[in-house]
Parts: C-alpha cells; sequence; structure tokens
C-alpha cells in the first residue's frame, strides 16, 4: 500500500514531474493524431481496394487471358462457400470522343455488371444507375446504344473541396474505343491487315471507386463487347480473371485456399484440353496480395513514420530519466528510511516503476484527450483554415482524399499507451535501481542529513 | 573566463547533459533528414522536368504547322540557345505474345532534342558514341527505327528495384507494333464532329535504343518516332510539318521571365504572319518554364514537407523540456557555486548568463553532432536502404512509387541551417527558468553555517 501512497505522492508534489508528464502527453497527442489520420487513410484506401476486388482472384496477367473460365465459373458458383463469382476481360484501349483531336491509353475491363457487383462493390461506385445496376450500360438518354462506365476522373473534375461536378444525368458522348484483338496464342489477330477492333460506346454513367489510378484511368464495358474487341469471343472464349466474394462466415484465407484447391484440380482435368497451356500462368490470389503494390505503399510509408516517430520519442525516455533522476537524488532519505525499515531493492523498484506507470498512464490520458478533441474538429479546423488561408492538408484536386481520417482505433490507441507506459518505464529503470542499490548507512549518515 | 570554466567543469562532472546533447542531436538530425529527402525529391523532380522538357515549353492547345521556321526565329535571338519540335500522339504498343502497353508517343528529332534537353544521357546505346543520335537500326535503314522506355519493356526487379539491363539490351532491333490515331481534319463543307474523321494508325517499328532516365513514369509510358515518320502516318493529308508543341533551351544567364515575354512576342508576330493569325492560337498558348509546369505538384510536397517538419518539430519540443530538467537539476545541486559567485560580486545578470550560455551551448555541440550525423544518413541513404531490405526484407524505395530509381541523397543545407539555429534557440529558451531560479539565489541563505 505505502508504494502506491508514496508514488501517487511524489506525482502530486513533485512539480518537476508535471514535466515528465508533459512530454509524455505532447508526444502521445502527436501520435495519436498523425497514427489516428495515417490508420485511417491506409484503412479506407485497403477497404476500396477490397470492394474494387473482391475477396479474391483467379487470373492471368497476361492479356491473352484463359479459357475454360466458365466451366470454371460453374463450379464455383455450385460450392457452398462462395457468394458471387464475376469474369472480367482486362486490356487496354484507346478511346478518343467525339469532336476531339485526342485520343488516351486507358485501361478497359469487360464485366457483367450485375454478377460483378455481386462480387465485389462495383455496384455501389456508380452513380446514375446505383439502384439498377443491372442497367449501367444503358444511357439514359438512349438505352438502345451500348454504353461505357467511366472511371469519375476521366468524365468530371474534382472541386477543391473534393467534390465532384454532378449533373442530372449523364453528357451524351461518344467515345470510339479501339483494342488489340490478340491471338489464343498470343500474336496479333488481323496483324496482317494492320488493324484493330474498334466499336463505339457511349457514356452511361460513371464509377467513383475511390482509387485514383483505377478511376483516372479504367473504362468499363460489358462483358461480350470487350470480349469481342479483344479477340477473347469465339469457338473457346477467354477471359482474363474471374473475381470471388466469399460468403461472410468464411475466412479470406480460407476460401483463398479452397479456391486454390479446386482450380488445381480443374486444370488436371483440362490438361489435354487444346488451350490448357493458357491455364498455367493463371494465379489464385487474395484481395491484398492481388493489390500488394499499391497497398504496400502506403504501409511502408506507414512503418516509416513509426519509426520516426520512435526515434524523436527517445527524448521521452529521456526526460523521464531526468526527471526521476532528480527526484531519487532528493528522495534518497526517504528511501534510506524505507531500506532501514527492511524494505527490499526489489520493492524500490517496484515503487519507482510504480511511479513511472503513473506517469506514463497520466501523460497518455492527457495526451489521448487531447488528440481525441483534435480529431474531432480535424476537418472543422482544415474548412475553417481553408476558407481563410487557403490550407489544405491535401489539396483535394491532387488527391483523392475526402474528409481527413479521424476514427480513433482502439489497436492503434493500446499500441500508443503501452509504448508511452513502456517508455517511462525503460527512462525511470536506471535511477530506480540506483534507488534499490543505495546504502541506507551512506543516506542517513549525521552528515547527510 | 570563469563562464566557460564552469561550463567545461559541468559538461565533465554533470555526464546527464550529455543526454540532452544528445537529444538535441537526434531532433536535429531528424529533421535535417526529413527537410533533406523532401528538398531532394522537388529538386530533382523539377530538373528532371528540365532534363525532359527542356528550359521553357510552348503549348499551343492544337497542333500547328510551319514549325522549323518559328524555331529558326527563336534560335536567332539571344536568349534562345537551342529548340526543338516534339509531336505527341497516344497508343498502344504490341511487344509480343499478349504484351499490350498503353504508352505516349512522342514524334522527336533525337540530335535537336538532345541539344535542349539531356536527352543522350539517358539512351543506354548512343549515350556515348560521339556522332548525333539517330533512330536508325543497323542493317536495316529503310525501316522506321524507335526510343522506348526502359519500363515499357520490362518491369524492375520486385527485391531490388534495377532492371534487368542485358535481358532489356537484348531487344535491340526488336519489331514492336504500335496503334495510334489522329483526328484529320474536316474539310472545308465537312461536318468537324463526325466520328469518322478519327483514323487509326498502325505502325510497326524496330527499337533502335532504349531510354532510362531514372523518371519511373518517363521510363514506363514514352516510346519516341522520328518527327516526320509519326506525322507522315497520323497526317498523310498534311504536306507542311507540324509540331504539337515546342521545347526550349535558354542562353546561360538569360531570365526566364524575359525569355518567355520574348518568345510570346515571336509566336504572336509568327501565328499572325504564317498561321492566319489564328485567335486560338494566338490566345491560348501556354508559355512556361519546365518548373512553372510542376509548380502546383511542387507547392503540394513543399507544404507536406512543411506539415512534416512541425510534427516532428513539435514533438522536439521534448527537447526544452528536458533541458529545463537537466538544467533545473544543476542549478538546484550547485547552489552552492552559484552562491560563491554572487557573494564574489558577479551581478545576477552574469549568473543567469552562465546557465542560458551553457544551453546554447548544449545546443550549438548538440546541433553539430546532428548534423554530422544527418549529413552521414543523407550521403549514405540510398546504401541504408539496401541494407534495411537485405536486414529485413523490406524494400522501402520503389521507383514505381517514388518516381526516381534512387533516393535523392544531397543535404538541404538551406533548411538545415534554419533548423540548427531553431535547436540552438530551444536549448537557451530550455534553461531560461533555471538561469531565472540561479539569478535570484540569495548567498546569505545558501551561504549560512546552518
Amino acid at each position: 500500500m505505502y508504494k502506491v501512497i508514496l508514488a501517487i505522492r511524489y506525482l502530486i508534489k513533485r512539480r518537476i514531474t508535471y514535466f515528465a508528464v508533459l512530454a509524455v502527453a505532447l508526444c502521445v497527442f502527436i501520435v495519436v493524431v498523425v497514427m489516428t489520420v495515417m490508420t485511417g487513410l491506409v484503412s479506407d484506401f485497403k477497404q476500396k481496394n477490397h470492394d474494387f476486388v473482391g475477396d479474391c482472384v483467379v487470373g492471368t496477367k497476361s492479356l491473352v487471358g484463359f479459357a475454360y473460365y466458365e466451366e470454371f465459373v460453374k463450379i464455383l458458383e455450385k460450392t457452398d462457400f462462395i457468394e458471387g463469382v464475376s469474369p472480367v476481360i482486362k486490356s487496354y484501349a484507346l478511346i478518343s470522343s467525339r469532336g476531339s483531336e485526342r485520343s488516351y491509353g486507358v485501361e478497359i475491363m469487360g464485366l457483367d455488371p450485375v454478377r460483378h457487383s455481386g462480387a465485389t462493390g462495383f455496384g455501389r461506385t456508380l452513380y446514375y444507375r446505383k439502384g439498377d445496376v443491372a442497367k449501367a450500360f444503358e444511357p439514359t438518354y438512349d438505352s438502345n446504344l451500348p454504353g461505357c462506365v467511366l472511371g469519375i476522373d476521366l468524365a468530371l473534375q474534382r472541386d477543391a473541396n473534393s467534390r465532384y461536378p454532378y449533373a442530372v444525368s449523364p453528357a451524351e458522348i461518344g467515345f470510339s474505343v479501339s483494342c488489340f484483338p490478340l491471338t489464343a496464342k498470343g500474336a496479333l489477330a488481323k496483324a496482317g491487315l494492320g488493324e484493330v477492333n474498334t466499336q463505339t460506346f457511349y457514356y452511361s454513367d460513371h464509377s467513383h471507386s475511390g482509387l485514383a489510378r483505377v478511376d483516372s484511368s479504367l473504362v468499363y464495358l460489358l462483358f461480350e463487347q470487350a470480349q469481342l474487341l479483344c479477340g477473347m469471343a469465339g469457338p473457346v472464349e477467354r477471359a482474363n480473371a474471374v473475381h470471388i466474394k466469399f460468403k461472410p462466415n468464411v475466412k479470406l484465407k480460407a476460401g483463398r485456399e479452397k479456391v486454390a484447391s479446386l482450380w488445381q484440380k480443374f486444370k488436371q482435368e483440362k490438361a489435354g484440353e487444346k488451350q490448357a497451356n493458357l491455364l498455367d500462368t493463371v494465379t489464385v490470389q487474395g484481395w491484398k496480395d492481388y493489390r500488394r503494390a499499391y497497398i504496400a505503399a502506403m504501409e511502408k510509408e506507414q512503418t516509416m513514420m513509426t519509426v520516426m516517430f520512435a526515434f524523436v520519442g527517445i527524448t521521452t525516455v529521456f526526460i523521464v530519466f531526468v526527471v526521476f533522476y532528480m527526484i531519487i537524488s532528493h528522495k534518497s532519505k526517504d528511501i534510506g528510511i524505507l531500506k532501514s525499515i527492511g524494505v527490499s531493492n526489489a520493492d524500490i523498484i517496484e515503487l519507482f516503476s510504480g511511479f513511472a506507470f503513473l506517469v506514463g498512464l497520466l501523460g497518455s490520458g492527457v495526451g489521448l484527450f487531447a488528440g481525441w478533441l483534435f480529431l474531432l474538429k480535424i476537418n472543422r479546423i482544415e474548412n475553417w483554415l481553408f476558407e481563410r488561408f487557403d490550407f489544405q492538408l491535401w489539396d483535394r484536386t491532387i488527391y483523392a482524399i475526402g474528409d481527413i481520417p479521424n476514427q480513433m482505433k482502439l489497436g492503434v490507441l493500446v499500441v500508443i499507451v503501452v509504448s508511452a507506459i513502456v517508455a517511462c518505464l525503460a527512462g525511470a529503470l536506471v535511477p530506480s535501481w540506483q534507488a534499490a542499490t543505495s546504502k541506507p548507512i551512506e543516506t542517513l549518515q549525521v552528515s547527510q542529513l | 573566463m570563469l563562464k566557460l570554466f564552469l561550463w567545461l567543469r559541468y559538461l565533465r562532472k554533470k555526464k546527464i547533459v550529455f543526454l540532452s546533447i544528445a537529444a538535441v542531436a537526434l531532433s536535429v538530425s531528424l529533421l535535417i533528414v526529413v527537410a533533406s529527402l523532401f528538398t531532394g525529391f522537388i529538386n530533382t523532380f523539377e530538373q528532371s522536368a528540365v532534363e525532359t522538357i527542356g528550359d521553357i515549353v510552348l503549348l499551343p492547345p492544337i497542333k500547328f504547322t510551319k514549325y522549323r521556321l518559328f524555331i529558326e526565329r527563336l534560335e536567332q535571338t539571344a536568349a534562345v540557345e537551342a529548340a526543338t519540335a516534339t509531336l505527341s500522339a497516344q497508343g498502344l504498343l504490341h511487344l509480343g505474345k499478349g504484351n499490350v502497353r498503353a504508352v505516349n508517343v512522342w514524334g522527336i528529332k533525337p540530335g535537336r532534342r538532345a541539344k535542349v534537353t539531356g536527352f543522350k544521357r539517358s539512351l543506354l546505346k548512343q549515350k556515348d558514341s560521339p556522332g548525333e543520335l539517330s533512330f536508325e537500326v543497323d542493317g536495316f535503314p529503310e525501316k522506321i527505327g524507335g526510343f522506348v522506355g526502359i519500363g515499357v519493356l520490362a518491369e524492375p526487379d520486385e527485391q531490388t528495384d534495377q532492371y534487368d539491363f542485358d535481358a532489356v539490351q537484348k531487344m535491340f532491333g526488336q519489331q514492336v507494333f504500335l496503334t495510334t490515331g489522329a483526328v484529320t481534319r474536316a474539310k472545308p463543307g465537312e461536318d468537324k464532329t463526325e466520328f469518322s474523321s478519327f483514323k487509326r494508325k498502325f505502325i510497326p517499328f524496330l527499337i533502335a535504343d532504349i531510354v532510362f532516365t531514372g523518371v519511373y513514369l518517363l521510363d514506363k509510358e514514352f516510346v519516341y518516332l522520328p518527327i516526320e515518320k509519326l506525322q507522315k502516318r497520323l497526317y498523310p493529308s498534311e504536306d507542311s510539318p507540324i509540331a504539337s508543341q515546342i521545347q526550349i533551351k535558354l542562353s546561360p544567364g538569360t531570365r526566364a521571365d524575359v525569355a518567355i515575354a520574348q518568345i510570346r512576342g515571336l509566336w504572336q508576330t509568327f501565328v499572325d504572319e504564317q498561321l492566319n493569325g489564328d485567335p486560338y492560337l494566338r490566345r491560348y498558348t501556354d508559355i512556361e518554364t519546365a518548373k512553372q509546369m510542376q509548380s502546383r505538384y511542387v507547392a503540394e510536397l513543399r507544404k507536406q514537407m512543411g506539415v512534416l517538419l512541425l510534427i516532428f518539430g513539435v514533438v522536439s519540443f521534448g527537447v526544452v523540456v528536458l533541458i529545463f530538467c537537466i538544467f533545473y537539476m544543476i542549478v538546484r545541486l550547485k547552489q552552492k557555486d552559484i552562491a560563491i559567485i554572487k557573494s564574489c560580486g558577479a551581478p545576477s545578470r552574469s549568473v543567469a548568463f552562465v546557465f542560458v550560455g551553457f544551453g546554447a551551448c548544449v545546443g550549438i555541440v548538440g546541433s553539430g553532432i546532428g548534423v554530422v550525423l544527418g549529413y552521414i544518413v543523407i550521403k549514405n541513404i540510398n546504401a541504408i536502404e539496401g541494407w534495411i531490405r537485405v536486414i529485413f526484407g523490406l524494400k522501402l524505395w520503389k521507383s514505381s512509387v517514388y518516381m526516381f530509381s534512387k533516393i535523392p541523397s544531397e543535404v538541404d543545407w538551406g533548411s538545415a541551417l534554419p533548423i540548427v539555429l531553431l535547436a540552438i534557440v530551444a536549448a537557451a529558451i530550455g534553461t531560461l527558468i533555471p538561469a531565472i531560479v540561479a539569478a535570484r539565489t540569495r548567498p546569505v541563505e545558501i551561504l549560512r553555517y546552518e
């Protein structure tokens, strides 16, 4: 009991302790704010990638694609762990709009809007046909025209507040889309003729996935039309990937392994078929692995930031060390008395460790509260800064970021608080050890009193 | 002299002061590293723009003819050292079985381009050749040759982020197929908005050289063809040479704003005389320096650097607290010294200066160490990143994410100086309260026998 009383007494009576608490609070405040924002951005980015991809992808990087996908889709649909399956065509195309002298290289994705919305979050990214995904490729101004869904940044331009100038209905714009038709052997179909497949599509909707690269370079077409354009239709049809969504109770890893096992079996069955060689390049990946190149970059930045904060946090350890060193050198008589009445070395260390724990806890508490308050108002503060001083944390016309993420994550907070307490304990370790090993006979000598 | 003696004595006797020096050094080095990385990135970004497109770019809203005449006129002025035309288009490049890439196509004159930009340095085959750059492929003088960005042909290694140059060089002379297109001008009386005017063009060419600029986007997306050949394919009915932009290198010592005014005057005269005074070309032609073209993005980067420095600066405020604690402790423990000095006649101001000066010295020494530490880290940043990759298997810098293949490794002395000064001031501020406490010490109370 005396340990608790003394620890609290030192905390209240020794004003120098407030500086240690202040240093911890400052550090915790900054780390909470920065990490909450960064974690929010990373989680948001991951979620958008997950929505874009679905849970799992069976696909190939080769633009030739792979055959017999329909049979595999049927196998997948018969299983009890899969909720949605969507085969897609992926390729590059050259598009040019009516009246424009310029043509743009874009990526195209051919899909069935209903199936794809069942496997991914595609349906939720639409604007005009959100409630009726089946009509995503039917322009509202003429449903008989072949439609295309544009990545939102190809269709609209964001303003300074990251808002798009949505119109009541899509503008009647036609796009000429040209693709390379490839043979199953990977050669250019019609190469001798110097021709590519070209078709005109009309702007029917736009997709806002929230992923800058996707929204600025992807044009969605109807599966069959994209298949024709890319030369993948014919007696043996081909696709580039199959997107899969698992049922809610299925864990991603387990689901992916089941799909991989089904794919291996399917591949073996098809070994003797004419285009079986195309199946060799097909991989089965979870959504995170499929989008690793993009996600890893953000995760690394978060790691680097954490490492930098760890470096700066060393100063806090130093502060706690100095404060404890001071307190212990001033309280050598207390320690001498405690030891002279039989308190062990371990108890002394425990007493000061408890004190350090209190400093860490109090500092973290103050820092957390300040961080929470700041995060609560962070978007308002940014708006105010933008209105008054034209300052934005991120220029929304450049970055595809909406509001600054301010949802505190319990896991992150726990790690920060534990780190702060550990830093305090580390800072107090050497002074505590010195206190524990001091000899009462020396500290309580008359000459020392 | 007495102050110096006391400072050295405290430094020797009170080892805890080294903690504050270490803390200052750590904070200063971190801030210098962050500032240098950002500034290095921004400088490289701006420099790469100049290396790619020259000092000034004249960018009309539409393609224009008779560019050779305009270039001649430009080069007659003292402000312009050289100028070159570019015809741009977009296309799809078929490299082999199932391997198709979306690319930007630039029609160029390689010899002239080398005079305006650092283009020659980025060519793998011809960079050291003494002659003028050429699209010609050995043994196939009649065929079209082209340059292809290294990233179009290959992906950098996932682990090392390096290209396999041996494998890439095997592609010299290989035939690839480019699909591009252009809107041909409608004849008088025709509907200009008709789709049929967009003509797709198919251009097979041989890879004459490979471009490795070290800038990921340029290496990943660009293909270069002879401007005349590209024009002939895209605009076969156009007799006079056409270009979509003019890139200009200024003479040494020329002020960019003066040169821009001069070029604009020349351009308007040229449009009036040679292009029938086309109001569209007169009014909507952008003439900007390469740096101005990047200014929005650069401003955003500078802002992010400022925010990051502010965040680390606030966290580094802990150093002030640390110095305060240490000096407070010294003052409390050295009250007798202070009382003796005061009893010998030293004024309070002088006593206070002992501690403030000592704090400033801690700041100077800590900053000095921090600068050295920051310098070592920045100069070896690529090696450090390599070690991290080898030891932890973590590739922190990738050209696909951060644009450039190398981490900028130049110390930003412009930022380092204010950081050092701030650190010294912060250290001195940390000692203010202890110095006041010391100055207010009353010798009669401290030196009493009891």
